[in-house]
């Protein structure tokens, strides 16, 4: 690996972003709002004392000695508020503009039609990746570094700590690293035309990012910890902010979890980039077989490890159990998705296959086997996992038996979905996998709204048919592996689509490619 | 320098390129021609690593792009028809992140983008911006770009796209003096005549296949074994022309018109100076007796039967 400061995609941006007007000029700008910040925030606590006068003179509150120390400590509070603030701005602006910088970082290559030739370089995916993440939001990071002096002048004046802006600013890095990596990873996902697409995702996840703050008092406390305003925000809040997460019920400060699931995390886009950022659109599977099983463990592991049962009275095993298979139906439908093959490398698996050098569990193959390995995998996690929380949650071994039921409607239910995206991958439509996705809304839209009407004659006719269509039957009126028997009724109905989808995509496998002549006449 | 050996790439249910395999020696300036669709750039993009094949191997210079692409990347240069160059670099800035990202000896990298420049007649631009320059510098650009690592081999994908006449010009100069410094070219077009007179081999591609390659003086012989001659004469001799042409055995396809005629000849070159011979003996005054030469667009549609773009 080049250091980055050699990088030549970094040196690029650099070159192009930073000339020195610019720099010159940006500096300035900087420099400007940090004074506007500080007034704001002199006027601030100018009004909070006045404030603070004013009630001391009309009814005695808060007493003489207590607007003294408050006097006293003025000057103190304003350089933290002024710290504070600046802090605040640097990762608001940094997240944002490094998650949007790379979010285009490689469609606009495509776009550009320069991609092609960064891709005839001789600099290996990873080195691509850090010339893109450091370089593409230079400017950014250059507003940063412009005002770094001016934050740990503040930190210090403020009585903070050295050590406590050391930590404030490896978040705030921390953190733009992670979104500019998610940031590349979508951009390498979309093709030219997509790109608005692509930016559209980034401004969503950006979003989910920021509310992903609000899971500090849920069940879930560490998940917040993915926002880069919740470390934060508990470090700037000197001992006042929110409780700190809990990891296998051990609490850990809010910047440790943020770290922690930066890195973790960070790690599985590091993979899925590196693996495709040098191939092209249509050759992309973000992730082997293997390495899915892996990260469905991982994603169990860590739901596991993240929940907290002292933060809720009344959750039993069983509607802890429940919720983990609706976190696993999320993750078996994403982990569908990255798992479906190319048609092209299907096609050849298809040959293969049925000349007997290649089995179903074949890296080309279709993906239902291996969402029924992670299917698997995640109902061992759930075993260890109820296990493992027992104390907490009261035992009962009726948990287990509902758990593999509610698990295996889902992986039937995910199966024919992900079925449906591959069969729609081998037709000839635009963006296959968009359209399957928008399809599949679609039905499940269609089947809400069908389930209403029919629940307005009979409640039960509603059910009864929402259970054929969809899931929604296993997360309600369940003992053990006592279901609705429509659930049951419904799961057979998937498996005989399933069954079909199969022959409509072998099918499609087994027609065989046109040369270009005939295709012609 | 390049084999390429059983290639296909299939597109969802179309075959793009069907079972190819072509060798190409170093040093050789060859031309893929065909129309659009042909499967040309496919071709070319499956030899720089930019598509895997569906089936087939591909090396360049020994290295096998598909399982060792950064080490082959260091003897290919490429060029697409229409790209584009980041436009708020300078000249010299744009070739040195190139000759950066090729990994270039860094004490090396200077004198090389001078050198560049200098190649592609951009001196006077060295410092300038990118974005103000004319579409002809920027394709010249383009090639200093795929020239920077001194690549063995240059592919050029339609690279005269665009220019006017004076550009493709400069543009096979430039052509000329790397192959004569040992670069092997391959330049795909499907506009004949730019390639006319400048390739040292072709390769005719027709929907997926390789219908002919090898160097133009094979590929033209083993098209048409007969040469083709004219004649030309003044006054009134079409009638003694014709018979005495139409009775050598050599000759065929013969063609007279008032004071001109065509021929095939299948002979040596003493038989052929027999029937000029011939000629002024009975007393035809020839003003010419020239071998046609066959363009390579003769040559396409010869053996294509299509037309061409």
């Amino acid at each position: 690996m080049l250091k980055f400061w050699q990088n030549p995609e970094f040196v690029r941006h650099f070159r192009s972003e930073l000339r020195r007007t610019r720099a010159v000029s940006v500096l300035a700008v900087v420099v400007v709002l940090c004074i506007l910040v500080g007034l704001g925030c002199w006027a601030q606590r100018d009004n909070v004392i006045a404030k603070a006068r004013a009630s001391a003179q009309a009814s005695g509150q808060p007493t003489a000695a207590e607007l003294e120390f408050m006097e006293q400590r003025n000057p103190i509070e304003f350089w933290r508020l002024y710290y504070r603030t600046l802090m605040m701005g640097q990762v608001g602006i940094l997240s944002f503009w490094v998650l949007f910088a790379c979010a285009q970082s490689v469609s606009q290559e495509r776009e550009r039609k320069t991609w092609d030739f960064q891709r005839t370089t001789r600099l290996s995916p990873s080195e691509l990746l850090t010339g893109k993440l450091l370089g593409e939001p230079v400017l950014a990071y250059f507003i940063v570094l412009c005002c770094i002096p001016i934050s740990i002048f503040a930190g210090l004046r403020g009585e903070t700590g050295f050590l406590h802006i050391i930590y404030a600013y490896t978040l705030i890095l921390s953190s733009a690293l992670f979104l500019g990596l998610v940031g590349i990873w979508l951009s390498s996902m979309f093709e030219s035309r997509s790109r608005g697409v692509g930016v559209l995702a980034a401004l969503g996840l950006y979003a989910l990012v920021s509310i992903a703050a609000t899971f500090s008092e849920t069940m879930f406390p560490g998940v917040a910890a993915i926002s880069p305003f919740s470390g934060l925000d508990s470090l700037l809040s000197f001992g006042r902010g929110p409780m700190p997460p809990t990891l296998f019920s051990h609490k850990t400060p809010w910047v440790v979890m943020s770290l922690l699931l930066y890195i973790t995390f960070g790690a599985w886009f590091v993979l899925m980039i590196v693996r495709n950022l040098k191939k092209d659109p249509d050759q992309l599977r973000m992730l082997s077989r293997w390495q899915v099983v892996g990260c469905v463990a991982f994603l169990n592991f860590l739901a596991y490890g993240l929940f907290d049962p002292e933060r809720t009275t009344d959750i039993t095993m069983t509607d802890f159990a429940t919720l983990m298979v609706g976190l696993n139906t999320l993750i078996l439908a994403l982990m569908g998705l990255a798992t479906l093959t190319p048609h092209e490398r299907l096609k050849v698996w298809w040959r293969r296959n049925h000349s007997k050098q290649a089995g179903i569990f074949a890296e080309d193959g279709l993906p239902w086997p291996w969402l029924a390995i992670s299917a698997l995998i995640a109902y061992c996690l759930m075993i260890w996992g109820l296990s493992a929380w027992k104390s907490a949650l009261g035992y009962n071994p009726k948990a287990f038996q509902s758990g593999a039921i509610q698990l295996l409607a889902i992986l039937i239910f995910i199966t024919r979905d992900v079925l449906f995206i591959q069969w729609c991958t081998l037709t000839r439509m635009r963006a296959p996998t968009l359209k399957g996705i928008l399809f599949l809304g679609l039905y499940y839209v269609a089947t809400v709204v069908i389930t209403i009407v029919l629940s307005i004659g009979s409640d039960q006719t509603g059910h009864h048919f929402a259970n054929l269509l969809t899931p929604a039957g296993i997360f309600e009126h369940f003992d053990g592996f006592s279901f609705a028997a429509s659930v049951f009724v419904g799961m057979a109905l998937q498996l005989a689509v399933i069954m079909f989808l199969l022959m409509v995509i072998k099918r499609r496998l087994a027609r065989p490619a046109m040369t270009a002549e005939a295709a012609a006449g | 320098m390049i084999e390429l050996s059983h290639l296909r790439k299939e597109y969802d249910d179309l075959i793009a390129v069907e079972d190819l395999n072509l060798a190409i020696p170093t040093g050789e300036i060859y031309g893929l021609i065909g129309p659009n669709g042909a499967g040309k750039t496919t071709t070319i993009r499956m030899t720089c690593g930019l598509l895997s094949p569906t089936q087939g191997t591909v090396h360049v210079a020994g290295v096998d792009v598909l399982h060792e692409p950064e080490q082959a990347q260091q003897h290919i240069g490429y060029l697409s028809d229409f790209f584009s160059v980041y436009e708020t670099l300078k000249v010299w800035e744009y070739l040195d992140y190139f000759a950066h990202a090729y990994k270039m000896a860094e004490e090396k990298i200077a004198a090389r983008v001078t050198e560049v420049i200098a190649q592609v007649g951009l001196e006077v631009k060295r410092d300038a911006l990118i974005r103000g320059l004319s579409r002809g510098m920027k394709q010249r650009l383009g090639i200093g770009r795929a020239i920077i690592h001194r690549p063995k081999l240059l592919l050029l994908d339609e690279p005269a796209s665009g220019l006017d006449p004076k550009a493709r010009f400069d543009l096979r100069n430039l052509l000329r003096s790397l192959c004569d410094q040992g670069t092997t070219i391959v330049v795909s077009s499907h506009i004949l005549t730019e390639l006319e007179g400048f390739c040292t081999s072709i390769g005719i591609m027709e929907k997926g296949a390789l219908v002919r390659s090898g160097r133009i003086e094979d590929v033209t012989a083993a098209a048409n074994p007969a040469r083709t001659l004219r004649v030309r004469w003044i006054g009134d001799s079409s009638s003694t022309v014709q018979s005495l042409l139409q009775q050598d055995p050599l000759i065929s396809g013969l063609i007279v018109q008032s004071t001109e005629g065509e021929f095939q000849f299948a002979g040596t070159e003493d038989q052929l100076s027999k029937v000029l011979n011939n000629l002024v003996t009975v007393g035809v005054k020839i003003t010419s007796f020239a071998e046609t030469r066959q363009t390579v667009e003769d040559l396409y549609m010869k053996l294509s039967g299509h037309q061409v773009m």
